[in-house]
């Protein structure tokens, strides 16, 4: 786990936010805090309500109820000051096939109303280095593969510097280079006082990421704090992140179904 | 898995996709499929037989061309309409991915998706199937007639199908078989659009003439494409309607022969098609790809000052307009029948003449226009819409924004279009001021109602911007633009006949000429622009708030 951070105000805060789609709770009473220049993890299994609850948070879906705080400002009640301040990457980036990628970086730059001029050029030719995109920055970005799209997915976030960045399984698709490049710019944003709200699949990412971590199940928090907290409340000392999750979440014991599964094939 | 049971098993899959798209599918369209097709068979059948039928009583020395022509003219429609149906049902698509890998051998894929392949052919060709039969009914041709003309259309249909494949087995060595299908739907489009074009333009001659007809044209026209393998179904039941056998069965054998040798000519270049990669895997080739780095296009404003969204999404709908070819090829068949109407309309011969028949052209061109490039405005932003909703920028703006992109070029139409009308029917500058105040007034109108319709009912994941508007939106368009339109012109009609009743100069029938009668019609017509204004802003509203409110989250197209 990164150390700590020093700040202690809440720049992302659900309250008892609520999504319900008829009957079926995606989302049920979800509460947390996540502090400035924290780096926190959202872990859950498919179909948990992840990506429900972070489409909450910025603005792309309206809670049944409840309330969503980006830097103390309610994104249902100003959400042009809300957005204004955060960066959504999601899990499929929302990226347009016939830009350039580099003109995308300028689209979502003039989206944003920053301002133009050398600083901003020199800001995304950087952002195209550092991303490894500067040779394809002609190349319309339909002809990018899945990791390069995530790539400038991620570019067009920190082209704006947002103070709180929600990243839908950031490193989905990217190779062992990039994934990497993505975890330790993560690690440097937050230590320069962004937070970071990380939903992701790849337990050992949260664990070398996140100083604490919140886990979701069927709509709920089932647990929430650091790794010694986790293990406290699973009740599992010196366990590792997967075998909490796998505890807290009380799933199905998958070797078993699997040695059921080929028993009955042979 | 042998060949007859891998045909059966994609055949059926194929089947009960159709039967689920069909009942799990949109129930209004499904019911408005049913009504078209239960007015259009005895419509359109009953019609073209009759035609036939008709042709084949009076003009029976004639029987032969037109037989000829008919099998030519559709096979030449079959080949540009179903075309792109052939490139999507044989090279496109990601579900022929999954036969290639399995165990299938490729003649029973070709084999299988043949029958798909075919489908449009087998559609276009109903319309010769019931003008064949007319002609054979007016004609008195024998009994045997019939099946014969049965069996030889659908060999047609073979031939021309085996023969699109094989054109696309040598076209997707240079150009990708997706880029294929779009020109061609295009192409479609076009030819589509400009048939019923001509047929309904023609129609309004063809009530005015008297003389009787004349198919000395269409026989020598025969003549010179007698050679054309096309004409010889038509030879072989020209020769079963006057009652010659063995001519008849050496061209039914050269028809089936022909088609024989197609089919299997179609099937050998196509499994070298997909063995050496192309078609399917949509392996662009060296000569294309090169063509998808693009040079970013410059800056459209100085490199100065704050980023505006207002530019922003202009210039990115400009560069996606530009370089998608999909788009840009199915706005073209939309386009070709305002201006072709208006064109053809505003003819000294043709016109009604006058100002209002201007006036009414300009209506008509501004709303077909405005439809045409706005109404998909804001649902193909596609999964860019939730980049927007990120954005610190309120859905207010985004309409606006939409609405200055689409407007210049509603406008340019519509003067060129103003100046032309007012050139050929030698109106005056007065009046060419007044059409031109018209189509600013319209454009603006129609521009915001056909914005506002495409954001009442977004269809965000439609991959065809003709289907991205729903239905309650498309009717919120046509019925504001309708509205809008009939409003309009009532107004402009209150202040030029108001003004004239004004000066004491007008002749308004049993309405007195006065001051006072003057001055209460141009009140009214400042009421009825007050309602238009209203009405626009009524349906700007509305999507204002369905954007806000829009949540649904918008799968990957």
């Amino acid at each position: 786990m990164s150390p700590s951070p020093s700040a202690t105000t809440a720049a992302v805060e659900a309250r008892q936010l609520v999504k319900r789609y008829g009957a079926l709770a995606a989302v049920d009473g979800v509460s947390f805090q996540a502090m400035r220049g924290e780096v926190f993890g959202f872990l859950g299994a498919n179909g948990a309500g992840k990506t429900t609850t972070l489409r909450m948070l910025c603005g792309l879906l309206r809670p049944t109820s409840g309330t969503a705080l980006i830097d103390g400002i309610d994104i249902q009640a100003q959400p042009l000051a809300a957005k204004a301040r955060l960066g959504y990457l999601d899990e499929e980036p929302f990226v347009h096939p016939h830009l350039t990628g580099r003109e995308f970086l300028d689209f979502v730059a003039d989206l944003y109303r920053m301002p133009r001029g050398v600083q901003r050029e020199e800001r995304m030719s950087r952002l195209l280095n550092l991303f490894d995109l500067a040779k394809k920055d002609g190349d319309l970005i339909g002809s990018y593969s899945h990791g390069m799209r995530q790539k400038i997915g991620l570019a067009s976030l920190l082209i704006r510097e947002p103070s709180v960045l929600l990243l839908d399984e950031p490193t989905n698709g990217l190779d062992p280079r990039s994934a990497r490049l993505v975890k330790d710019l993560l690690e440097e944003l937050a230590a320069r006082g962004t937070t970071v709200l990380l939903s992701t699949h790849i337990l050992e990412v949260a664990q070398a990421l996140c100083r604490r971590v919140a886990i979701i199940d069927r709509g709920r928090i089932v647990a929430i704090g650091s790794m010694d907290e986790l293990r406290v409340q699973a009740g599992s000392e010196g366990a590792n992140l997967e075998d909490l999750f796998l505890k807290l979440t009380a799933g199905p014991e998958s070797r078993e179904m699997i040695e059921r599964l080929l028993d009955a094939g042979s | 898995m042998n060949g007859i049971s891998a045909l059966r098993v994609i055949v059926g899959a194929e089947l009960r996709a159709m039967r689920n798209r069909l009942l799990k599918g949109n129930r209004t369209r499904l019911v408005a499929l049913v009504i078209v097709l239960l007015l259009a068979i005895p419509f359109l059948g009953g019609g073209t037989f009759t035609v036939g039928a008709t042709a084949g009583h009076f003009l029976p020395f004639s029987v032969d061309p037109l037989l000829s022509a008919a099998f030519t003219g559709l096979s030449l429609l079959m080949l540009l309409i179903g075309f792109p149906t052939v490139i999507a049902s044989l090279f496109v698509g990601r579900d022929l991915l999954q036969l290639v890998v399995a165990p299938v051998r490729t003649r029973d894929i070709f084999v299988a998706r043949l029958v798909t392949a075919m489908s449009a052919n087998i559609l276009i060709s109903g319309v010769l199937l019931a003008a064949v039969l007319g002609l054979g009914a007016g004609a008195g041709a024998p009994l045997i007639y019939f099946p014969v003309a049965l069996l030889l259309i659908a060999v047609q249909v073979l031939v021309v199908t085996s023969l699109q494949a094989i054109l696309m087995t040598v076209i997707v060595r240079w150009v990708p078989a997706r880029l294929a299908r779009d020109v061609a739907a295009a192409v479609a489009g076009l030819t589509g659009a400009a048939l019923y074009l001509t047929w309904n333009l023609s129609l309004r001659q063809t009530f005015r003439r008297t003389a009787r007809p004349d198919v000395s044209g269409l026989t020598s026209l025969v003549q010179r494409i007698d050679w054309l393998p096309t004409t010889w179904p038509g030879h072989a039941l020209t020769a079963i309607a006057s009652g010659s056998v063995a001519v008849a069965l050496v061209w039914v054998l050269a028809t089936v022969l022909l088609a024989a040798i197609l089919v299997a000519m179609a099937e050998l270049l196509y499994e070298r098609t997909l063995l050496v990669g192309l078609g399917v895997f949509g392996d662009a080739p060296a000569i294309w790809r090169r063509r998808s780095t693009v040079r970013p296009s410059p800056q459209p404003y100085p490199l100065r000052g704050e980023g505006s969204p207002y530019f922003a999404i202009a210039r990115k709908d400009w560069l996606g307009f530009r370089r998608d070819v999909r788009r840009l090829t199915r706005l073209l068949p939309a386009l070709l029948l305002p201006v072709g109407y208006a064109a053809a309309l505003s003819q000294p011969a043709r016109s009604l003449s006058g100002f209002w028949s201007n006036a009414a052209l300009i209506t008509f061109l501004s709303m077909f226009m405005a439809s045409a490039l706005s109404l998909p405005s804001i649902p193909s932003e596609r999964r860019g819409f939730q980049l927007l909703r990120m954005a610190p920028l309120s859905m207010w703006l985004l309409l606006r924004a939409k609405v200055f992109i689409a407007f210049p070029v509603v406008v340019a139409t519509m003067l060129v279009f103003s100046v032309a009308v007012a050139v050929i029917s030698k109106s005056g500058v007065a009046q060419l001021l007044e059409l031109v105040v018209l189509g600013l007034w319209l454009a603006a109108g129609f521009v915001s109602i056909s914005v506002s319709g495409g954001a009442i009912d977004p269809r965000f994941d439609a991959t065809d911007d003709r289907r991205s508007v729903g239905l309650v939106g498309s009717l919120a368009a046509i019925g504001g633009s309708l509205g809008f339109a009939v409003l309009s012109l009532g107004a402009l009609a209150l202040f030029l006949f108001g003004g004239q009743a004004a000066s004491g100069a007008g002749n308004l029938g049993p309405i007195p000429s006065t001051p006072a009668v003057g001055f209460a019609m141009i009140f009214g017509g400042v009421a009825l622009l007050a309602f238009c204004a209203s009405l626009v802003g009524a349906l700007l509203w509305i999507a204002n708030s369905r954007l806000r409110s829009f949540e649904a989250s918008i799968a990957s197209t």
